[in-house]
């Protein structure tokens, strides 16, 4: 069951996931001991490679590499201008030469964690690759939701915001479904891509929504510095008609739903001030989660295999073997 | 002298095959019959088995240069098309400098001229630097030859810009060759809108942004009383916007498909291959089941490769840093055999309208029919032999192709232009 690399949540098999759920809990067991620290990485080294500033993503992995005894580095990727694909190819040369163990990578194009995964040796985790993936988010996710509903299927989980954009979106309603969860997207139509998946239901109208009866409510980030282009007409509407707003929380608080957010909050914006000490609300309990679930990963990983051949350039691993069609 | 016994011979009027000998004397074909007595001299190819056809003609391809020539020049570029049994083109301007200068257009037709063996023609730009505001000096490519207008690459995006482009140089006799894509509805990224770009998590493009100007730059040659001619169509809409204008009548459209977009899909890109990437992008299954529609129709009165030719360090980048586009001209002819052709789905007679005759019609030169009295300009075609699409094999300077390593059905072995044997395996 060793795998190199996570990439995304797509490819994970049903007792992968179950695995790494179970091994979650058993981390986090530990956290309760006085010595949080074992040895299973002892003498390996994690690097991390943000190309986009994430605070909580980046922290929860060295957290987690760290309790686990692991050596962190930090590629200073982010005061460069380097960003570009091509010196994204320079870099991950310097990073095969140097051997690391793990890398733990983020940037704004999609697929580009895999682009570096089949040219380095090292276990390559994505930490969020664009509106891709964000494989770990779901985990915990998924793992946060199972702590409240052991066994999930046929619990609801409405997922409301910007689809668009959201990495969190694909990579959660993905893995939820994967454990047997019904999930439906809620957002504006600006924002909800015209083609998901049929097996994603789409709401237009929270109203509507809430009528579905979702057991968890989980609100995504509004990314306020990706509006280059108007998506809607302002943020004091948008929390009118799609944000947890103070009526709105008296309903949820009634019907008793979970809130969840992947964070940091926009206050006033996806949630009203209020909601932060909502007794149902699961956001600390995700960040407390995202630091076993990430021990669970990397523990699980396998690093090494063949060195790839140092064929310069050579063009991205073919899809499939033959030209398909007709 | 060169008599060819006993090939099969396809034309544009009609799928069957007829066969017979070929007599070429001094690079006219002299007597086409059966049982051909051997002129003393004559070199003899018993072509039994194989097909005998006009040579084909592409009519979008980019050679990159001047500019950027580390990706194909001129040499490569017109070798990579006898490699395909291609022995005319037209040149996109979108070089560096852009062609849109009486000056720029002579120094490539020049550079052809000593560095080519095929013709090569060049289109050039509509307006100045391809920027879509000042009008380039059209008259003065026209001089030269230039027939076509483009600003191939990107749409030339002011209506009013192009309208007055239409109405000067229709006076001239020229006509215009569209991109079509709004570039706000398009976004940067070559993918289409669709269940991929859901899954890779990449903002699709919608098919309107190709739909909307396809019906615009109609509208205005139906306004200019200009001829245009709507480049690369990828959509299902876009082939039915243009069969609806076709119907009316009333104005003066032409249309070319690539093979790209009759044979792949978006679902080809799999895990972001780049080689899939080009603009515009690849639709769906049932875009490519329209386009071949509207092919067979006659809808689309010629195919064109787009040929767009990137090194492999640019092609090995993620999928959102990596160039659009594709080589097509070692490929096209073998894979057009081997995806419609040999499967029946079109006859020969579909590939040598579209693919020659067509593309020289609309560029108003003789077709490259095998008659008597023509120039000989023609190839064999051995369809019981297999083509390897191998680095080695290709000629063009890159092979970002999805051809790459695949064997095909089909074979080009022999490519005949005037007197000269352009290539022969
Ligand atoms: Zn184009």
């Amino acid at each position: 069951m060793a795998r190199k690399d996570l990439l995304d949540i797509a490819s994970l098999r049903r007792e992968e996931i179950e695995f790494l759920l179970d091994q979650s809990t058993s981390f986090k067991k530990l956290f309760t001991h006085s010595v949080k620290k074992i040895p299973a990485l002892e003498g390996k080294s994690v690097l991390m490679l943000f190309y986009e500033a994430s605070t909580r993503t980046h922290s929860s992995f060295e957290v987690a590499a760290k309790r686990l005894s692991a050596e962190v580095t930090n590629f200073d990727v982010a005061h460069s201008s380097i960003t570009k694909g091509e010196s994204v190819r320079e870099t991950i040369e310097t990073l095969q030469a140097m051997r690391t163990d793990y890398i733990v990578v983020r940037h704004a194009h999609p697929g580009l964690p895999g682009m570096i995964a089949r040219q380095t040796t090292a276990s390559v985790i994505n930490a969020g690759d664009g509106a891709h993936e964000h494989p770990t988010q779901a985990l915990l996710d998924a793992f946060t939701i199972k702590e409240k509903f052991p066994d999930p299927r046929g619990k609801k989980v409405l997922i409301i915001g910007d689809i668009l954009h959201s990495r969190v979106a694909r990579s959660t309603s993905t893995l939820l479904q994967k454990l047997g969860v019904e999930v439906a997207y809620l957002g504006p139509g600006s924002l909800v891509p015209k083609y998901v998946p049929a097996s994603i239901r789409r709401f237009t109208d929270y109203e509507a929504a809430m009528a579905w009866a979702p057991d968890v409510v989980y609100l995504l980030r509004v990314q306020l510095e990706r509006q280059d282009v108007q998506f809607f007409p302002s943020v004091r509407e948008y929390h009118r008609v799609y944000g947890i707003t103070t009526t709105r929380l008296a309903e949820i608080r009634d019907r008793g739903l979970y809130i969840m957010h992947p964070g940091p909050v926009n206050r006033g914006v996806e949630l009203c001030d209020a909601v932060m000490d909502y007794e149902r609300s699961l956001i600390t309990n995700q960040v407390e989660n995202g630091i076993s679930i990430r021990m669970a990963v990397l523990d699980w990983l396998t690093p090494g295999g063949e060195f790839p051949r140092q064929e310069s350039y050579v063009a991205p691993q073919r899809a499939s073997a033959t030209v398909g069609r007709p | 002298m060169l008599l060819l016994q006993n090939a099969r011979i396809a034309s544009e009027n009609s799928p069957l095959l007829i066969e017979g000998d070929v007599l070429i004397v001094e690079g006219k074909i002299q007597a086409i019959g059966h049982n051909l007595a051997t002129p003393k001299g004559a070199r003899v190819i018993d072509a039994r088995g194989r097909i005998l056809m006009p040579a084909m003609f592409d009519a979008h391809v980019h050679f990159r240069a001047p500019g950027f020539e580390n990706k194909e020049t001129i040499t490569t570029g017109s070798e990579a098309a006898i490699n395909g049994g291609v022995t005319g083109v037209v040149m996109m301007p979108n070089t560096r400098p852009a062609l849109d200068s009486a000056t720029a257009i002579a120094t490539v037709l020049e550079n052809a001229k000593l560095r080519s063996r095929i013709p090569v023609y060049t289109s050039g730009c509509v307006t100045k630097n391809r920027e879509g505001k000042e009008l380039a000096e059209i008259e003065g490519m026209r001089e030269l030859g230039v027939k076509m207008l483009t600003d191939d690459g990107d749409t030339t995006n002011d209506p009013a810009v192009l309208l007055r482009a239409m109405q000067y140089a229709t006076e001239f006799g020229m006509f215009f060759a569209s991109h079509c894509e709004v570039p706000e509805l398009a976004g940067p990224r070559a993918l289409n809108e669709g269940v991929m770009s859901y899954r890779l998590g990449i903002k699709g493009s919608p098919t309107c942004a190709e739909e909307i100007i396809i019906d615009r730059d109609i509208r205005l040659a139906h306004a200019a009383g200009a001829h245009v001619h709507i480049q690369h169509v990828s959509s299902k809409l876009g082939m039915e916007t243009i069969r609806w204008w076709k119907s009316r009548g009333d104005v003066q459209v032409t249309a070319e498909v690539a093979p790209h977009h009759l044979l792949f899909t978006d679902e080809h890109i799999g895990d972001y291959d780049t080689n899939y990437k080009m603009n515009p992008p690849l639709r769906t299954q049932a875009d490519c089941d329209a386009l071949l529609e509207g092919l067979i129709e006659g809808v689309f009165d010629l195919i064109a490769t787009d040929h767009a030719p990137h090194t492999p360090f640019e092609k090995a980048q993620d999928f959102m840093s990596a160039p659009n586009g594709i080589t097509g001209l070692d490929t096209a002819l073998v894979s057009l055999y081997h995806y419609f052709v040999e499967p029946k789905k079109f006859g020969w007679d579909v590939v040598v309208k579209r693919y020659s005759a067509e593309p020289r019609r609309l560029m108003g030169l003789p077709v490259a029919a095998i008659e008597v009295g023509q120039q000989a300009e023609c190839l064999l075609f051995d369809t019981e032999v297999e083509t390897t699409f191998t680095r080695e094999f290709m000629k063009s300077k890159s092979q970002n192709t999805p051809f790459l390593d695949q064997t095909l059905k089909g074979r080009v072995d022999l490519v005949i232009l005037g007197t000269e044997i352009l290539l022969e395996r």
